[in-house]
């Protein structure tokens, strides 16, 4: 019953023509292979520097599209309505993930130089040793296959059902969804806890933390959030999306922004505190590391930077309502990811200090430009919102 | 000046209508919340926030106080070999959450009864037997007398031609 009642979408949708984008796909494509290229030869030059630098790289992509597909499956969970409009970004998004295995297969061929766990010996560390079971190379790929596998396939379904939806508006997609959607939500929790015990823990065998999975999780939903907002941004400002992504739209991912960088600083938080105040010495070896020398003000940077601002301002209602306000706040939120992917994952080889390699940024851009690329083919294949989902008009029509 | 309507779109745009007429002491009485229905009465954005941030801000401040004041000068003392200077802040962190959350949901409860006019025994709508019909079926759309605008045939013209039924005039006793 908002002023906007009268708005009624396009029965056949909206579609990104990739024709007049056809010149940022070209310099993509050129970043994406420079980029490549350019870490390749750095994986020829220094290879030890080149692992680290795109696990960090792909890290920081994998969780920005895992993010984007955990809104999908809790989207279809709860039935929500205002998420209509936006989700067909997030199944775009959420797509690049069977990309991303591909982008994984360096850290298989480089495991040597970051899980050190890998090379020693049985018997050569009993607390090694009683980690065994879990921490072994077999179990290790097939637990890496086994994460993809699920991301590929699952993605690949949510996003082709609501594309046949598109076609023939047949609601039963939508409860088939909703229980796939229930299916997905453990398997999702176990694979990017897991995953991220195997890929990003475990550079450091001796380090645990039970936290550690939600940790990850917080910066992915939130960063992916953020991601969201200028995505669904620079579609409006390329002209798509104009009467049916509306403010009320921005404002409730800008509380979403909010809520998450709460959550995340109290998921951190409370996994920092726990080590720091039981002060174990095999617990405390992970902050210590990130708390000394000059690593101790990028983890300062990262508190405020991804806590204390980001709060304050969208704390605000009225940087919420403002699409370029919240475009700000959610490049900085992006940023701020970035940072905590490095701060996680470059310690581990650079031990007495912030150590910036020519090979750090490489494979982020490199990476990020090939995503890119993919994402402006996979978007222009259907509609930018789902045009026939039953919720549509109870999306468009929400205030909040 | 009370009206009542058939349905909560008509009590809806009557609202729209009311509002635009430029009255600002009236309100509207449903059984259930209506959606846009702040929009339609023309109400900003509420000001409890500004009491809510101020009683935050005061827990904040309390918890430092509690917490930095004996552990620095009072009393220091070495507790599980953590040093007693600021860089012990990470133990009063909760502390400082607990308060700013306690206080800021006092004050917020306490601010919205006061600026609701809040605890009131008796209002005169009661005296209006329709009325009770507002917790079950009935929707509502009351203009007081109060209104700098308000005279009794333009509310009158206004509710009727928004579709107001059962206008009636009621009085403080």
């Amino acid at each position: 019953m908002s002023e906007r009642s009268h708005v009624v979408p396009t029965p056949e949708g909206e579609y990104f023509e990739s024709a007049r984008f056809s010149g940022l796909s070209v310099i993509l494509g050129i970043v994406a292979i420079f980029g490549l290229a350019l870490s390749l030869l750095g994986a020829v030059l220094s290879p030890e520097q080149f692992a680290y630098s795109w696990l960090f790289g792909f890290a920081f992509w994998f969780t920005l599209c895992a993010g984007a597909f955990f809104w999908i499956i809790v989207h279809h969970a709860v039935d929500a309505e205002w998420s209509v409009m936006v989700r067909r970004q997030w199944e775009n998004i959420a797509m690049l993930l069977p990309l991303l295995a591909l982008f994984f297969i360096p850290v298989i061929l480089f495991r040597q130089y970051l899980y050190e766990w890998m090379l020693i010996p049985r018997g050569g560390d009993h607390l090694l040793d009683a980690k065994r079971a879990y921490l072994n190379f077999p179990f290790w790929l097939i637990r890496a296959l086994f994460f993809f596998a699920y991301f590929a396939v699952a993605a690949f379904f949510f996003r082709r059902f609501s594309m046949r939806q598109d076609r023939d508006g047949n609601p039963a997609f939508t409860l088939t969804m909703r229980g796939m959607a229930f299916v997905c939500l453990p398997l999702f929790a176990l694979s990017l806890t897991f995953g991220a015990f195997d890929w990003l823990a475990s550079l450091n065998y001796k380090w645990f933390s039970t936290m550690w999975g939600v940790y990850i999780f917080a910066g992915a939903a939130g960063s992916s959030m953020s991601l969201t907002v200028l995505v669904i941004a620079g579609l409006k400002r390329a002209g798509y999306l104009q009467e049916t992504v509306t403010i009320e739209h921005f404002h409730i991912m800008g509380k979403w922004m909010l809520a998450f960088t709460v959550f995340w600083a109290y998921i951190g938080f409370s996994q920092y505190m726990l080590i720091w105040y039981a002060n174990i010495p095999e617990e405390t070896e992970y902050f210590i590391l990130r708390n000394v020398e000059s690593w101790n003000l990028l983890s300062l940077l990262l508190v405020i930077g991804r806590f204390f601002i980001p709060f304050a301002i969208l704390l605000l209602r009225a940087t919420k309502k403002k699409p370029a306000k919240l475009c700000m706040v959610a490049g900085w939120v992006v940023c701020m990811q970035i940072l905590d992917m490095y701060i996680v994952v470059l310690p581990e080889l650079h031990r007495a200090g912030v150590h910036m390699s020519v090979l750090d940024p490489l494979p982020l851009i490199g990476i990020g430009a090939t995503l890119a690329f993919v994402y402006l083919r996979v978007a222009a294949k259907s509609s930018l919102f789902p045009v026939r989902d039953p919720r549509l008009i109870e999306s468009l029509r929400i205030t909040n | 000046m009370a009206a009542e309507y058939a349905s909560a779109a008509a009590l809806y745009e009557a609202a729209k209508k009311v509002r635009d007429a430029g009255f600002k002491r009236w309100d509207v009485h449903s059984p259930f919340p209506i959606h846009g229905m702040d929009d339609a009465m023309g109400l900003g954005k509420s000001w409890l926030s500004a009491p809510v941030l101020i009683g935050g801000i005061t827990g904040l401040l309390t918890a430092a106080t509690l917490t930095f004041g004996p552990s620095w000068f009072i009393y220091p003392l070495v507790v599980h070999g953590k040093p007693y200077n600021w860089k012990t802040v990470p133990a009063f962190f909760p502390i400082m959450f607990e308060l700013t959350v306690l206080f800021s949901a006092f004050t917020c409860f306490f601010a919205m009864l006061i600026m609701n006019g809040l605890p009131r025994w008796y209002h005169p709508i009661f005296n209006w037997d329709r009325f009770a019909r507002a917790t079950n079926d009935g929707f509502f759309l009351v203009i007081e007398a109060r209104d700098p605008r308000f005279t009794e045939k333009e509310a009158r013209q206004l509710l009727e031609s928004t579709g107001g039924q059962h206008l009636t005039v009621v009085h403080e006793d």
